[in-house]
């Protein structure tokens, strides 16, 4: 035994070797990390971070939870029996079932990911991932409170965000190709009992959303630390600059659509348009959801996806914004 | 047994080859899951969760770290059952290989990061350096009554309270009263400091400070949390979302960081 292990361990080395040298390191240098830490902008990003992470588990663990039961437990024929076969309508009809998940994105690409493994068309699941995290109850609810005797801005973000799911929807119908989706093989999970079904599924959709969701929360808090907030506020006064500026805060942010409205009211000296662009965005597009989207679906489609569901919110927002606000 | 522990380790191998380097076995897959579901918990029976997110936040953290706790335990006994029986080694391949290309399971080690920040530094709720970094707003408040402040002497309010009613409130319902606050100090780059207080509309991610300007301030070093019964003094401007407001000490005195740290 003790001539034959070397020589294996040299050949391989395997994930438990990794992790258990990971773990030794971080007990070894504890007191060198915990030193590094002393700075107060890495103190205030490692905050940042942990909080970002810490506030978006349990979303996520309900994501994981429903897309594990969409898996194990509700039969393919429910879906058919539910959406329409057109697929043209499917796409509006699972737009508008985003009112009933209360949940924010972090939950939602897990589900439509669940849901086209059930084969659902890829349009209709790609529209409700869309239009859950912004169009739930929650969500329109935060938007209601956040902005005291106007609720024309919950209304306003209702109906574009809505209205962008289901373009884009549409847009995948008429553009989009199977290729670029690449779904976790059918069946895999499918062996065995629902309940183990249930487990394999939930453990892994945690674990690759998971990973990216802590990719994209180092970022934010990177971001949130490293560029100074006058830059930001000096955009603020031109009305169309500051839609576009809005936007892409929107993507860098990657705030939990269940509290971004609080903080788009506290963009005070911008346009209640540039807000709503702000909201909009957000769950749609942003560097937490483009790395979870990319790992769960493929780095060609999130390549496309992303900039067009970008332009297409912002357009909304300020189709809707003008009409509306 | 012994003969038994080499033949194990040379299924691992061939179980393994061709995953290339760092993709996630299914045993770590489940201490993984264990090892965060285990850290959230940690954090939630405590008050440290309460540096990074809100109270309400502490039942949802406990289900989904249990959750998960379940989830890795339940995978593990599992393996370690199936793992005795000597057999499906090669079944267990088909659940790495999910159809993506670029090593799915490699993300999943970025997990680790939270643990490590959760467990070894658990790092401090947002301070001074935070505070002065953000430009202050003090939201109107929807409508400009303001109900009658409590009788007490002095008055204890939230920082938020009394900034709102320093700049907004026409009727000055601040004047002649004291009042008590608790805040940190956030030194004021052109002398002095602020006393200030951070706000979570939902974690820490999106907090913001109410600062307060302390009128002939004793020294403190930046962080340090004190308790000043002080009075409201014209400053600062109002009516503009702006304003910082200043306060003036009739005492003060250092105090432990609240449990709450947030307001």
């Amino acid at each position: 035994m003790s001539t034959s292990t070397p020589t294996k361990s040299r050949a391989r080395v395997g994930a438990l070797e990794i992790l258990v040298g990971l773990l030794v390191i971080a007990l070894i240098f504890r007191w060198q990390f915990t030193e590094l830490f002393a700075s107060p902008a890495i103190q205030t990003g490692a905050t940042l971070f942990v909080s970002i992470v810490v506030q978006a588990l349990p979303f996520l663990v309900l994501g994981v939870a429903l897309s594990g039961a969409i898996a194990a437990f509700v039969p393919a024929s429910f879906w058919h029996k539910v959406l329409p076969k057109n697929p043209a309508l499917a796409v509006p009809v699972a737009g508008a079932a985003g009112v009933v998940l209360p949940g924010c994105e972090c939950a939602s690409v897990p589900i439509a990911g669940g849901l086209m493994r059930k084969g659902v068309t890829p349009a209709a699941a790609l529209a409700f991932l869309l239009s859950a995290p912004a169009i739930n109850p929650i969500v329109i609810a935060s938007t209601f409170v956040a902005f005291p005797g106007q609720p024309e801005v919950a209304l306003a973000r209702f109906v574009a965000s809505l209205i962008a799911a289901v373009i884009m929807g549409w847009l995948w119908l008429k553009f989009g190709k199977g290729e670029w989706l690449r779904l976790p093989k059918r069946g895999v999970h499918e062996t065995g009992s629902k309940w183990k079904s249930f487990r394999l599924t939930a453990g892994h959709d945690f674990l690759q959303a998971g990973g990216f969701l802590v990719v994209g929360a180092l970022v934010a808090a990177i971001l949130n630390v490293a560029v100074p907030r006058d830059i930001v506020d000096a955009v603020a006064s031109n009305p169309w600059i500051s839609v576009l500026a809005l936007a892409i805060l929107a993507v860098l942010l990657c705030m939990c659509s269940e509290a971004d409205a609080f903080v788009a009211a506290s963009f005070t000296s911008f346009s209640n348009t540039a807000k709503l662009a702000f909201m909009v965005v957000g769950p749609m597009v942003d560097i937490k959801l483009i790395a979870m989207q990319g790992g769960w679906f493929s780095r060609s489609f999130v390549l496309r996806f992303a900039p067009v569901t970008f332009v297409v919110a912002v357009l909304c927002a300020v189709a809707v914004g003008w009409w509306l606000l | 047994m012994d003969k038994d522990a080499p033949q194990q380790q040379g299924s691992e191998q061939s179980k393994t080859k061709g995953l290339g380097f760092g993709v996630m076995s299914r045993e770590v897959q489940s201490i993984m899951l264990i090892l965060v579901g285990g850290a959230i918990i940690r954090i939630s029976l405590t008050d440290i969760f309460l540096r990074y997110v809100k109270p309400v936040m502490q039942p949802y953290l406990i289900v989904a770290g249990a959750f998960l706790l379940l989830l890795g335990v339940w995978a593990l006994v599992d393996q370690i059952r199936r793992g005795s029986s000597h057999d499906e080694h090669d079944h267990d391949d088909d659940e790495f290989d999910d159809g993506h290309g670029h090593g799915p399971m490699r993300a999943a080690w970025f997990l680790l990061l939270p643990v490590f920040a959760i467990v070894l530094v658990a790092p401090p709720a947002l301070g001074a350096y935070s505070a002065e970094k953000d430009t202050q707003t003090v939201a109107a408040p929807s409508d400009d009554l303001f109900p009658p402040l409590p009788d007490t002497d002095p008055i204890p309010l939230s920082l938020n309270e009394y900034a709102i009613r320093a700049v907004w409130d026409d009727q000055r319902s601040l004047a002649g009263r004291n009042v008590e606050l608790i805040g940190f100090v956030t030194p004021n780059p052109d002398g002095g400091w602020w006393l200030s207080r951070m706000t979570m509309a939902c974690c820490a991610g999106d907090a913001t400070a109410t600062k307060i300007h302390v009128v002939d301030p004793p020294e403190y070093e930046a962080n340090t949390w004190v308790k000043l019964d002080g009075h409201w003094v014209p400053g600062g401007g109002v009516n503009s979302d702006s304003a910082i407001p200043w306060i003036a000490i009739n005492s003060i005195h250092e105090v432990p960081q609240p449990k709450e740290p947030y307001e």
